[in-house]
């Protein structure tokens, strides 16, 4: 017996011994990368990196470093478009832009010179393609006026075009190589795998290895007009939170996206650097003003009650520092928000009254919500239980109905949700982008809000729609600020972009446009 | 009997006419008899075949029943918004088809090898499968392992000293081992050996800086060797150490249980207190006659375990960023992705099928009786 004691120990040591030797051999001494390298961080959102079909953020974050486009936002301004490739001009009734090639020395990553011809086909397949982006330039009509110049011409009044210009989905291909790669301008495009796996653009990056489900490098551009990007290569890794807030820690990754605010705030300052941007992200709930779907949700006193039942302090604490109150659905910093100031604050009382006014019987009112995603840090499953609670202190009973995205979403868009919590991702920073919440918009027929149901709200919108440069921002911040009082959809708040950038990286430009800038990381 | 042609009785089918006398019937070319062991590898063989064609029925009709439409996961809010971009992509997934178009389109693209498409990276399922499965037969192939060797040590041990203090902590760590959550354990491991001691690499398979081994069998371990980059062998070999014991820690605990009262059971045998009183030395008597007979249930949970830690491990792969099949699937399964997650089922129902008929056989070459039947 003694002898298979003595084997039993002699075994363990050896595995003990093989993990200790494979240590020593892979362990911390190599951790930190090697200086050319630059390792970011984020579970990823990623489903093409083709930049006239990509919609998610890990895809927008690549195309940023892959690709030039012809506006750009200064120093992350989301209130000033400038000059990219091309400088533009908007004619007096805001319905043609003009777009003047200004950058002559860009080139692709072969070395190819930009030119006009890239620009049209790039806009054109956008178009063509029919995917999640292809609305960018719905109703755009784009014409090649000489070797220089580029027209686009609007059916309407356009003025959010020349903030609709610098989204990387609308990136500017290498429109010889792509067509030689079954790239079209059609549905029939199948360049997509090859765009996947041969970037085709000028900006400060191209692709050396694409796995969306793993792992994405890239390598500089030499061709790239700009200054050379000090980090050669970027590694961008599919990570879970929890593990980037290691690896930040530890060196192993430089760039971590999606810490929380409790998370960013629990690392060293001698490890790491925090910066907090506020996001183009809303948090709302929604009311149902279909009477089939709920007798309460559609009376208006009912909704001014659940307002008013909201304690939106506890939310701001739950969502974490930098996080903002918000009035309306557009983010605090764009044209056309309305001033937080005006946001409505807890009132128990006011709420008893506007209950007792709209016949509320204390009936369980389904509510909503994605139960697997966090936006900005923000766990949507902790928020629900958080304003169950909150409202049954008002004497508003929920009854929670948590479901995966997927089937959420699918379930908002069918139009039968009573109640629950919504999101909205700016695809542009333009106040214009919120029309879709105007009654008989695309997101206000999710809660069956027609486009005749409120004639006052509608007038406003219009009135927006059609104002000049200098009063379009009140116009909107007016009408949103009405479509907040009406409670069908109750602005909750604007959560924290928090990006965590490991110490090794001594100079960075992290802004609302681009998140973070590999190319300018030293 | 004139009728009973040797050609006829060379057939399976012949059987011998009434009115047959037995000398006839001795003169009667008997049929080639297949040898029991391949005869019964053919019928495994058979039966396999159709608990796939099973299995693709099956992974088919439950992701169709999910009540969500695949359709709302791809496009963006704008895009659902416009119909003709609907049906556009309604059309190109196939969606628009009766449901047993579809399963027949399936089936038949399937026999073509072809899983279809990633309907949300429009990268073939196959192609991906084919990337994140060795990385999910490596980590599973190290847990084993190092399940195996310690979890049948451990139940032997606790069995031999029933009773004893030894027996108790070996019960009780074997109790940690499965009741422990995996995700914590994997983050505290993660925390400990990686940020604090320094004594294992971090998250993923290589160092973020390392180039991948060109691919062979998707093995970086092995790949590395085939290649002879022995500086990439130890860093994937290092990053393999932590996520392979954490994963194994359930299924040592489970073996320990298991192999604890298997040779407990065993140990009453008359054969065993024979061969003690024979003086045999310990060592023959524990090897050669307590555990051999102990191994056939062993050896089904072992198979069991291994089919379990092939088809991923979500928990494990997600903190350490070990890009395997569970991740794969998880992220199928959240973004509604069918033509993914029936790919991944399939998958995973030929791993338990072919681990099962792996056992089948080793069952016959362990325990004789087996073979007799």
């Amino acid at each position: 017996m003694r002898r298979l004691t003595r084997s039993f120990v002699a075994i363990c040591s050896t595995l003990a011994l093989t993990a200790g030797l494979a240590a020593c051999s892979g362990g911390s001494d190599e951790a930190g990368g090697s200086g050319d390298t630059i390792v970011a961080e984020t579970a990823f959102s990623l489903a093409t990196i083709d930049p006239h079909r990509q919609f998610e953020f890990t895809g927008s974050t690549i195309d940023n470093a892959l690709y030039q486009t012809a506006l750009e936002f200064k120093d992350g301004d989301l209130t000033k478009p400038t000059d990219g490739l091309c400088s533009f001009e908007m004619s007096d009734d805001d319905k043609t832009m003009t777009l003047k090639l200004k950058q002559k020395d860009a080139k692709f990553s072969n070395g190819d010179p930009v030119t006009v011809d890239d620009i049209v086909f790039s806009f054109e397949r956008l178009q063509g393609l029919k995917g999640n982006p292809s609305f960018f330039l719905d109703g755009v009509k784009v014409k090649k006026i000489d070797d220089e110049t580029i027209e686009l011409k609007s059916e309407k009044p356009n003025p959010a075009l020349p903030y609709i210009l610098p989204n990387s989905s609308i990136g500017i291909v290498n429109s010889k190589v792509v067509k030689e790669n079954k790239g079209t301008t059609d549905e029939k495009d199948g360049a997509e795998q090859f765009l996947n796996e041969n970037s085709q653009g000028s900006g400060p990056y191209k692709i050396d290895t694409y796995d969306p489900d793993s792992q994405v490098v890239l390598t500089a551009n030499e061709h790239y007009n700009g200054p050379a990007p000090k980090y050669k290569r970027v590694v961008l890794r599919n990570v879970s939170a929890e593990t980037q807030l290691t690896d930040i820690q530890s060196g192993q990754a430089q760039v971590a996206y999606d810490l929380n605010s409790d998370q960013a705030n629990s690392i060293d300052d001698s490890m790491a650097q925090k910066t907090s941007l506020p996001s183009t992200r809303s948090l709302y709930i929604f009311n149902n003003m279909d009477s089939k779907v709920s007798d309460i949700t559609t009376n208006e006193d009912f909704r001014k009650a659940v307002a008013s039942a909201i304690d939106y302090d506890k939310i701001l604490e739950l969502s974490g520092e930098g996080a903002q109150r918000m009035a309306g659905l557009v983010p605090n910093e764009f044209n056309g928000a309305v001033p937080k100031d005006q946001a409505p604050e807890r009132d128990l009382e006011k709420t008893k009254k506007l209950l007792k006014k709209s016949g509320y019987d204390g009936e369980k009112i389904p509510f909503h919500y994605s139960s697997d995603q966090s936006v900005n840090g923000v766990d949507l499953a902790q928020l629900a239980e958080t304003l169950q609670a909150q409202f049954k202190e008002a004497g508003i009973n929920l009854a929670l109905k948590p479901a995966p995205s997927a089937t959420q979403l699918d379930g908002f868009r069918s139009g039968k949700q009573p109640m629950g919590i919504g999101t909205w991702g700016a695809d542009f920073p333009d106040p214009s982008n919120y029309n879709v919440f105007v009654p008989g918009g695309s997101v206000a027929e999710r809660v069956n809000w027609d486009k005749d149901a409120d004639p006052a709200i509608t007038k406003l919108a219009d009135k927006a729609e059609k104002a000049d440069e200098d009063s379009r921002g009140d116009a909107y911040a007016t009408m949103y600020k009405s479509l907040s009082d009406t409670g069908v959809w109750i602005p909750l708040v604007q959560p924290v972009d928090t990006i965590v950038v490991g110490n090794s990286v001594k100079k960075f430009v992290s802004n609302a446009d681009t998140s973070f800038d590999f190319a300018k990381a030293e | 009997m004139a009728e009973a042609a040797p050609e006829a009785a060379t057939t399976t089918e012949a059987t011998p006419a009434s009115g047959t006398t037995a000398g006839d019937a001795a003169q009667r070319i008997e049929p080639p008899k297949l040898h029991p062991l391949l005869r019964f590898i053919l019928i495994r063989i058979g039966i396999s075949l159709l608990l796939i064609w099973g299995v693709t029925i099956v992974t088919f009709l439950l992701t169709n029943l999910v009540p969500t439409d695949p359709v709302a996961a791809i496009l963006g809010d704008r895009a659902a918004a416009d119909p003709e971009i609907v049906a556009q992509t309604r059309e190109r997934l196939g969606l628009d088809q009766p449901l047993i178009v579809q399963y027949f389109t399936y089936l038949s693209n399937l026999l073509h090898g072809d899983l279809g498409v990633s309907n949300q990276t429009r990268t073939p399922v196959l192609d991906s499968i084919g990337q994140v499965f060795p990385a999910s037969i490596e980590l599973g192939i190290g847990a084993i392992l190092i399940s195996v060797i310690l979890g049948l040590l451990l139940g032997l041990l606790s069995a031999l000293k029933q009773n004893t203090i030894v027996d108790h902590a070996i019960r009780t760590l074997s109790l940690i081992g499965i009741s422990a959550p995996t995700f914590w354990i994997a983050t505290v491991a993660y925390f400990v050996f990686f940020f604090k001691l320094r004594v294992v690499p971090g998250a993923g398979r290589l160092d973020p800086w390392i180039t991948p081994p060109p691919k062979v069998t998707g093995l970086y371990t092995l790949d590395s060797l085939l290649a002879g980059q022995m500086a990439t062998f130890t860093n994937a070999f290092g990053h393999l150490i932590l996520p392979s014991c954490v994963l194994a820690l359930f299924t040592i605990g489970l073996l320990t249980r298991f192999s604890r009262s298997s040779v407990l059971d065993i140990i009453k045998f008359d054969y065993v207190t024979a061969a003690k009183a024979k003086g045999l030395p310990t060592g023959t008597v524990v090897f050669k006659y307590i555990f051999r007979g102990a191994l056939v249930p062993i050896i089904t949970v072992v198979g069991l375990a291994f089919g379990s830690l092939l088809s991923g491990a979500v928990l494990t792969e997600t903190v350490f960023a070990w890009n395997g099949l569970g991740q794969y699937a998880y992220r199928g399964a959240t973004t509604l992705d069918l033509p993914v997650i029936m790919g991944v089922g399939l998958v995973i129902g030929i791993v338990y099928i072919i681990v099962n008929f792996i056992v089948d056989l080793i069952y016959g070459f362990v325990d004789p009786r087996v073979r007799v039947r």
